[in-house]
């Protein structure tokens, strides 16, 4: 069986848990666009603040954090199956196999990947009924489809960088705080400008604020060099350097056996 | 009496101890409301721009929400520990004891108080650090009581819980209605500044007038006897409400 074939049929593995449990997915689907719901009606009045950028509604907004944040949580599911699998031997029992390191490992990265980019368009597709308008029509979407697969593989590849790690599917659900921490300490929920002091400076180093702001300027904006350098090329370079840590962690757990 | 009060006692203090034998169980429920105050402060910060917002210090808006956040879930920490306790057999053993009843009940429930007391007096201490300044003096005191209050309701309703299902299907539960009941109230901003479907949801929700009766020695309306009233009139009529489904538990699992 070819490397291809192999990758294949892992990646049809992890994209098919995801459909015959929904239950693993939906958490990382329905609180993303709860927080969206309650932010639209909770902040409503703060799209006319100093420092709020130009929107027709909160929800606008929110949609950019919806999505990064679906993601991130949704990656956590990923790299907790990878970390099961150890857990499990079936891990093991792959290594035992003919079976290509790399295959193992962007197999199992495929299921995140094609959740990032589903996901991406459901979030789309539930809140334009309720008044979300994309300025950048059908291009914005699919760039910011395409942003949420590659934004999925760079988060999902350091996610499983811990599975790999420990082998342990407590330890990667633990990350949740810090993903957590992460998305908080952004312009994920408001925007930079009207944060202050520490925040302020936390929010300008966070690598999600402008993962999100992409992601955002794509919703509210025009399609221009910046925002496709926030929405594709910023995850792409995450995901090479992610990705690198997971094939050195995918290595040495090969080493120990 | 004492056969009720030394029982209950030596389950509470069991439940404390396990605070250090076993503090991933307690870290995270206490983590959380910290978190959440020095989230909370900082992102929304710009909120108090918005007319009409009651407080220009964002903080003195979210730390009642944190201290309710974290006695509430300090309670369902209870919940959680019932679980455990279910599943090891131990339950079982406490239930063939001389042990009443009632203090099968009431020991998680003075756990759950002192567990809400550290996280009230941590997150006051966290809040007072990013800049709350209590604008009455019935801010500590009206802290005091959500605290113990909400720890009492989320222990009703995380043990009644655990009493019905016995395995992990009640923790997702117990988090999940508590996490929607809290954050469908004016958690994060008041009523007048919302405007759309949260409105009438949070009017409605018991819990709102919970958070008021936190938040009234941090806003700038200050405090008032309505609030005091309606706010402990809440909490008691949920905390019984509670209180009786964790009752009606522990009668189901006799059965």
């Amino acid at each position: 069986m070819s490397t291809l074939a192999q990758t294949r049929a892992m990646s049809q593995r992890s994209v098919l848990a995801l459909v015959r449990q929904p239950a693993l997915v939906i958490p990382s689907a329905v609180f993303p666009l709860f927080f969206a719901a309650l932010g639209t009606s909770s902040f409503s009045r703060a799209v006319n603040i100093p420092g709020f950028p130009e929107v027709d509604s909160f929800l606008d907004f929110a949609l950019a954090g919806a999505i990064v944040q679906g993601i991130l949580f949704g990656s956590i599911t990923s790299a907790t199956a990878l970390a099961t699998d150890i857990e499990t031997g079936f891990f093991d029992r792959l290594l035992a196999a003919p079976t290509q390191r790399t295959a193992i490992l962007i197999g199992r990265l495929a299921g995140a990947m094609a959740y990032g980019f589903a996901q991406t368009l459901f979030f789309v597709a539930v809140l334009v009924p309720f008044g979300l308008r994309i300025t950048t029509g059908a291009v914005g979407l699919m760039l910011m489809a395409i942003g949420g697969l590659l934004t999925a593989l760079a988060v999902g590849a350091l996610m499983s960088t811990m599975a790999l790690r420990t082998g342990s599917s407590e330890a990667v659900q633990g990350s949740f705080p810090l993903l957590f921490v992460l998305l908080f300490f952004s312009s994920a929920f408001f925007p930079r400008e009207t944060m202050s002091g520490a925040y302020r400076r936390i929010a300008d180093w966070n690598p999600v604020s402008y993962l999100v702001e992409g992601f955002r300027s794509l919703t509210i904006g025009d399609v221009n060099a910046t925002s496709i350098a926030q929405v594709v090329a910023l995850p792409a370079a995450l995901a090479v350097v992610t990705m690198t840590g997971a094939l050195a962690a995918l290595a040495a757990r090969t080493r120990r056996g | 009496m004492s056969s009720t009060i030394a029982p209950a006692w030596g389950l509470a203090m069991r439940s404390l101890r396990n605070i250090r034998r076993l503090p991933s169980a307690f870290v995270p429920a206490l983590m959380m409301p910290l978190v959440q105050v020095i989230a909370f402060s900082g992102t929304f910060a710009g909120i108090t721009m918005v007319q009409g917002f009651p407080t220009d210090r964002s903080v003195n808006w979210y730390l009642p929400l944190a201290v309710t956040m974290g006695s509430s879930f300090a309670g369902l920490g209870t919940g959680f520990a019932m679980i455990r306790d279910l599943q090891s057999g131990f339950y079982d053993r406490l239930r063939m004891s001389p042990a009443g009843r009632r203090s099968l009940l009431l020991g998680p429930f003075i756990a759950a108080w002192a567990r809400a007391l550290i996280a009230v007096v941590l997150v006051l201490i966290v809040g007072v650090t990013l800049g709350a300044r209590p604008t009455s003096w019935v801010a500590i005191p009206s802290l005091i009581a959500v605290g113990l209050g909400t720890a009492t309701l989320g222990t009703g309703w995380g043990i009644g819980l655990a009493y019905r299902f016995g395995d992990m299907r009640a923790a997702a539960i117990m988090q999940l209605t508590l996490f929607l009941g809290l954050f469908l109230t004016d958690a994060q901003t008041p009523v007048d500044v919302m405007r759309g479907w949260l409105v009438p949801v949070a009017t409605v929700n018991p819990l709102s007038r919970v958070l008021a009766l936190a938040r009234q020695g941090f806003i700038d309306d200050g405090a008032s006897w309505a609030t005091t009233i309606w706010g402990l009139i809440t909490l008691i009529a949920v905390s019984t409400a509670t209180g009786m489904f964790a009752m009606a538990g522990l009668r189901h699992l006799d059965d």
